[in-house]
């Protein structure tokens, strides 16, 4: 072997050595943790890489989870209001809360009855927002939006597309009828399903994510019923038309949390991580992901977002909003199962 | 001449149909706006840049190759050996070998997805681009088998034998009488492996973990938002296979 | 034994290694998994976890919920429809290359029928929706007529187009195939015997393409019947197909025992248009 072939083989296997040594941690994350430039910071400071599998529900998380082997992942995002499902199955580990900014979250985003189980905490808030009607503001004004039971009286027959969750826009049905979401039963869900597909019949279609930004961006739908800012705030530079705004009887509010997985192989890592996601400039950069953009849950991140980012986010009239929105509602097994059903008779009319 | 023009309206109706999408996303993959929608604005080659320069796109391009290329040619010589056993021999059973050869072709890729996710979970394997693989080569040897099985006639089958009686070892006339002698039909196999390994979602959205194959990548761009970078990639991978076939036609053209 | 005899063991001994490979690839990644799903759909999804019941649950649960029962009835419907259809755009696609082309131009236009579908799966359902929105390509030209605007998208008509762009492709090159297999000696033979063209399409071409388009259909009939990306993209979720319901399983609760179930369900649709397939082609022989 000559020399450069011998120089070669070295620095090809130091690479490699160096490939394999180089720590990898693996999320399992809303698409809004996905944008490159959101986790560069903390893979330099570490010298990591972190690996990121999106999902588009908490069933969707929990079948990755369900198969998948213990160690695969370290850190998750889940909807705030699942944790207690997800801590009860055994998924997450206690999060050490010394280094946690709890002075500068929103009050209403702490949500210890979700986090904190048994004296433990499992997870934090780290981002928020609400279910509720956005709409095309050249088509329609807030007055119009103003009565959430005009979505289901035909008023806006083939106008309005609906989101594709159930939990969410069964709960704004729930608060438009006027029930708390938080003492949600089976009795209650007869009058939901009648409303639900009355809405049906106005809806022009039903779609995950893209599919409601797509209908209202191209004017296919004027209405998107469970839209919010996270449908609209990242699209007001190119469409200024779009708007979303409470209804008189109240909406439904969204918050995710991130903890760490109970079986990591790294559990520091994962804590270091929840840190900087928590921390102002990964609140400012989680906000206004390229997926959809909503209101951090650290307060601080208002030093680090621009006076425009705030203001699509509406960043002053938090305090009315967040008085005004319900929590989703935590069905126990039996009612979940219920709600699924019809929300499946729901797409099938 | 009604006949002509009847078959040449029909066909340019059709062709036209074939080709409407394709020409649709070609157009707007150089929109010069955000939203892939009429009336076209302009022309940009912005999105064209931004999949390039997307690293996570070009690294599920060079995965969907890989697993591609792969997968089909375990398939093919999966297929091709077992082509080769129906031929030279009469084996017992062989409807049920040959049905039970053939029978992932007509179940739903959902299903042949799920039952792999099931068994790997079972037995404690992470998913990864191998078991994306390993899927593929299931859903491919049918096909391949199906070609090399109807390629190998009499006349392979009596060379192999006449290579046989001169001494040649197995592995000899394989590669050097049969092979040959079936090689356009080992292309076409291939190929057709090849392109529906490439463009498979189901299989490879199951069985995949961090590692994924372009279309999974592009699904989950669909599924995070309005993005015209899906054009762009569409009418990227639509150009280098349109010049690759045609080019490819057009020499074996000029070489007869 | 004699030296025949022993070539023809030698023989079968090494047409098994062979076929060994193929055979256990298949028993190790098909057949074993496709049991897998068997057995979970005799269980049940608890909160806890699995638990292996050993009933048919699943099943009594798909026919008790007349949503579910409605998706497979969806799933039907929009696979016959779209066999049916592709169908019959594609036999006379096929003829033309096959009879009225120059044999040079053959291959260029069964090549110009099959590079569209080289752009991705996912993409071209995509610009289908693109095609067919209410601001969408197909109604900017029917307006340029001065046509009304159809509001195809989000619909059944969506999906059944998108399907039937795929297949028509597949068909083609299917019949076209079965086509150029038939010797011309017997349309030969039928014109010299007196026949016009229309008895002579009618009473020898298309007894002998039949086989060839029986095929094809039954590969468009399974290959749709059990897709899930264009009913899901071009659909607009109103109209849930049993794919759809599958993948509804595994997003939403995580439950793999109805998914397995449902998909058994799916694969004794296919099973039976297979039966029937067959039974017609010995029917017709």
């Amino acid at each position: 072997m000559t020399k450069t072939t011998l120089l070669a083989a070295l620095v090809g296997s130091t690479c490699l050595a160096n490939a394999a040594l180089s720590q990898e941690l693996n999320a399992l994350v809303w698409c809004d943790h996905t944008d490159a430039s959101f986790v560069a910071p903390f893979e330099e400071e570490f010298g990591v890489t972190v690996n990121l599998k999106e999902y588009e529900g908490t069933g969707a998380a929990l079948s990755l989870i369900e198969t998948s082997q213990p160690g695969d992942w370290d850190v998750l995002v889940v909807d705030g209001i699942d944790v207690p499902r997800v801590v009860a199955a055994g998924i997450l580990g206690p999060l050490n809360t010394d280094e946690l900014p709890y002075d500068t979250l929103f009050p209403e985003l702490v949500m210890e009855e979700n986090h904190v189980i048994d004296g433990v905490t499992y997870a934090i808030s780290e981002k928020y927002g609400y279910n509720t009607v956005s709409f095309n503001s050249e088509v329609f004004t807030a007055e119009d939006m103003a009565d959430m039971t005009r979505l289901w009286s035909g008023d806006f027959a083939g106008q309005l597309a609906v989101y594709d969750y159930y939990l969410p826009v069964m709960g704004m049905i729930a608060v438009g009828l006027g029930m708390d979401t938080a003492t949600l039963s089976m009795d209650d869900l007869p009058a939901i399903e009648e409303a639900l597909l009355a809405l049906k019949d106005s809806a022009s279609s039903v779609g995950e994510v893209v599919s409601s930004q797509t209908a209202i961006a191209t004017g296919e739908v004027d209405i998107l019923v469970g839209g919010g800012e996270w449908v609209t705030a990242g699209l007001t530079a190119d469409l200024p038309n779009l708007d979303w705004i409470i209804p008189e009887q109240g909406a439904v509010r969204w918050s995710q949390s991130i903890g760490v997985f109970a079986d990591s192989a790294q559990p520091d890592l994962a804590q270091e991580f929840v840190k900087y996601v928590l921390s102002p400039e990964g609140q400012a950069a989680l906000a206004t992901s390229s997926c959809y953009w909503a209101m951090p849950a650290n307060a601080a991140a208002a030093d680090v977002l621009t006076d425009d980012q705030k203001r699509a986010l509406r960043w002053d009239d938090q305090a009315s909003y967040l008085a005004r929105a319900l929590l989703y509602p935590a069905p126990d097994a039996e009612l979940d199962a219920a709600m699924q059903d019809v929300w499946t008779r729901f797409l099938a009319r | 001449m009604t006949r002509y023009l009847a078959c040449a309206l029909y066909m340019i109706l059709l062709y036209g149909f074939i080709f409407l999408p394709v020409g649709v996303l070609v157009l707007f993959s150089f929109q010069d706006g955000r939203f892939p929608i009429p009336p076209f604005q302009g022309f940009s080659l912005r999105w064209h840049r931004e999949v390039l320069g997307d690293g996570d796109l070009m690294a599920a391009l060079g995965n969907s190759l890989l697993v591609a290329v792969a997968s089909s040619l375990v398939a093919l010589t999966l297929g091709f050996l077992a082509a080769r056993a129906f031929a030279t021999a009469r084996l017992p059973g062989v409807t049920a070998l040959r049905g039970a050869l053939m029978a992932p072709l007509s179940v739903s890729y959902l299903v042949i997805g799920l039952g792999l996710l099931a068994s790997f979970n079972l037995m404690g394997l992470s998913k990864s681009l191998w078991t994306v693989a390993a899927g593929h080569v299931v859903i491919n040897t049918p096909l391949c088998f199906a070609i090399c099985a109807a390629a190998l006639g009499e006349a392979q089958v009596s060379a192999e034998r006449a290579a046989r009686d001169l001494g040649a070892g197995e592995f000899r006339v394989m590669t050097l009488v049969t092979a040959p002698m079936i090689l356009p039909a080992l292309i076409a196999a291939f190929l057709l492996s090849v392109t529906f390994s490439w463009d498979e979602l189901i299989i490879a959205f199951l069985l995949s973990r961090f590692d994924v194959t372009l279309p999974v990548e592009i699904w989950s761009l669909l599924r995070s938002g309005l993005n015209p970078k899906t054009n762009a990639i569409g009418s990227l991978v639509f150009l280098v296979s349109a010049l690759a076939i045609l080019s490819f036609e057009l020499t074996l053209a000029r070489r007869k | 034994m004699s030296h025949r005899a022993s070539i023809e063991t030698r023989a079968t001994r090494r047409a098994w290694w062979l076929a060994a490979p193929a055979l256990l690839w298949t028993l190790a990644f098909f057949i074993l998994p496709f049991g897998t799903m068997a057995v979970l759909s005799l269980w049940q999804r608890t909160d806890l976890g699995l638990e292996a019941t050993w009933d048919l649950g699943n099943y009594a649960s798909f026919l008790a919920n007349p949503a579910y029962i409605q998706a497979l009835t969806n799933s039907l419907e929009i696979t016959v429809t779209v066999t049916i259809l592709s169908v019959l755009l594609a036999y006379p696609l096929a003829w033309i290359i096959a009879e009225e082309i120059p044999e040079r131009f053959r291959r260029l236009a069964l090549a110009l029928a099959v590079i569209p579908f080289w752009t991705s799966y996912v993409v071209r359902s995509y610009a289908w929706s693109l095609v067919l929105a209410k601001s969408g390509v197909l109604n900017d030209w029917l307006g340029a007529v001065g046509l009304g605007p159809l509001d195809l998208a989000n619909s059944r008509a969506a999906t059944v187009i998108g399907f039937t762009h795929f297949f028509t492709m597949l068909l083609t090159l299917s019949i076209y195939a079965s086509l150029v297999q038939m010797p011309p000696n017997l349309r030969r033979a039928a014109a010299d015997l007196g026949a016009g063209a229309f008895a002579t399409f009618r009473l020898i071409v298309l007894p002998l393409t039949l086989p060839g388009v029986m095929v094809g259909a039954f590969l468009t009939f399974a290959l749709c019947i059990g897709d899930y990306v264009t009913p899901q993209i071009l659909g607009g979720g109103n109209d849930l197909a049993l794919p759809q319901l599958i993948m509804l399983q595994i997003g939403r609760r995580a439950d793999l025992p109805m998914a397995a179930a449902l998909s058994i369900i799916l694969m004794l649709a296919v099973t039976l248009a297979y039966l029937g397939m067959a039974r017609w082609m010995k029917v017709v022989r």
